[in-house]
């Protein structure tokens, strides 16, 4: 019986996504499966909290506990909803909770004259002249701050549908809303950021 | 068709088709009424700006030792049971696999040591019933042993009376 209800369980998830199937082997003590999770997702997971709180550190920090609890809720996992769902749960949990506790406010001030996060440009055969690199700068600042000013959640919205290509409904059992809500919240995001960016066309 | 920006509901649409997230059949009557539409014209331009903008916002790689980092918090807070089932286990990986095989050896050791110390202090404490056995046996071996010290006392006395030496 118990193992019927496990294949039920293994297959449903596999019918949900791949990942979910991998987190079910996890959670019978693979753990070759968590690296192969962590590996497909830590960039995504890292590169979303690092536009959450723009702290490249504090990112890092925070994707660690996502993928700790992770590994810790793996005896109680079950593929109720996308893995990447959860996964993102988490990690925008984790995200607010830091923004809430001002983790980031040393961040925020040194967005001013900060360079030493700024990814380095791979353009060894078209180096970019120095006011080409100044005029970047000050266009990847400009949409920092506009990042930055938006509210927590419309924010969070807007990383997950531009950078990681949820559905509304994705976001929406992300940020534990409605997928109506997830639209409101995405068309204000848009509407502020078009106020403050348009001219950059 | 109606202009989008009327209703909010309707700008979804707009917003929808300038991050090509719209239906293809919905896209060609879109085009037709931007077309004509300055309004829905200048809000797709935005739009596509802002999109733009985003996309030159690109992000530092991650740390190389992430992982190694995470693996290590990972290892300080799994259960001995845990250790000692890993080798068992398929690993995160053969390096977390060989670390964990010493753990485990060791943790094997112990549980044999006290097993065998175990034993040992059982072992030679005899049971109550073989105390008792031992205390009914020896009366009787006691007995046994001074009846037949009588038959000989009484059997070399028969020998000396009848030899002639005696006699004498």
């Amino acid at each position: 019986m118990a193992e019927r209800v496990k294949t039920d369980i293994g297959t449903a998830a596999a019918a949900l996504d791949f990942d979910a199937e991998l987190m079910l082997r996890v959670k019978e003590g693979d753990g070759a499966s968590f690296g192969v999770l962590l590996e497909k997702h830590r960039s995504s997971v890292v590169h979303f909290l690092y536009r959450m709180v723009q702290n490249h550190a504090v990112a890092e920090e925070l994707a660690q506990e996502v993928f700790l609890r992770v590994y810790r809720s793996r005896s109680t996992y079950e593929p109720t909803a996308k893995f990447t769902t959860w996964l993102f749960r988490i990690a925008t949990h984790l995200a607010l909770n830091a923004l809430r506790d001002g983790k980031n406010e040393r961040l925020q001030e040194r967005l001013d004259d900060d360079t030493s996060e700024r990814p380095v440009r791979q353009v060894s055969d078209r180096r970019p002249s120095v006011e080409q690199f100044l005029v970047y700068q000050a266009k990847l600042d400009e949409v920092r701050r506009a990042i930055t000013a938006l509210p927590e959640k419309q924010r969070a919205a807007v990383l997950m549908h531009k950078y990681e290509e949820m559905e509304y409904s994705q976001i929406a059992k992300v940020l534990s809303c409605s997928e109506s809500a997830v639209k409101s919240l995405l068309f204000r995001a848009y509407e502020t950021l078009r106020a403050r960016l348009a001219h950059m066309a | 068709m109606n202009c989008p920006l009327e209703t909010r509901e309707n700008a979804q649409l707009l917003l929808d088709y300038c991050t090509r997230k719209l239906e293809p059949e919905s896209v060609a009557t879109l085009e037709r009424h931007i077309a004509i539409c300055g309004a829905c014209r200048e809000f797709a331009r935005s739009q596509r700006a802002v999109w733009e903008a985003l996309d030159a916002w690109q992000t530092a790689p991650v740390s190389a030792d992430f992982d190694s980092r995470l693996y290590r918090r990972i290892e300080g807070q799994v259960s001995w049971w845990d250790v000692l089932l890993r080798p068992f286990r398929p690993p995160f990986s053969t390096a977390t696999m060989w670390r964990s095989l010493p753990a485990a050896a060791a943790a094997c050791l112990l549980l044999m040591a006290g097993v065998l110390l175990e034993h040992r202090a059982v072992a030679p404490a005899p049971a109550p019933n073989d105390m008792a056995q031992v205390d009914s046996v020896q009366p009787e071996q006691v007995e046994r042993t001074l009846d037949a010290m009588e038959m000989l006392n009484e059997f070399s006395h028969h020998v000396r009376t009848d030899s002639p030496d005696s006699k004498l």
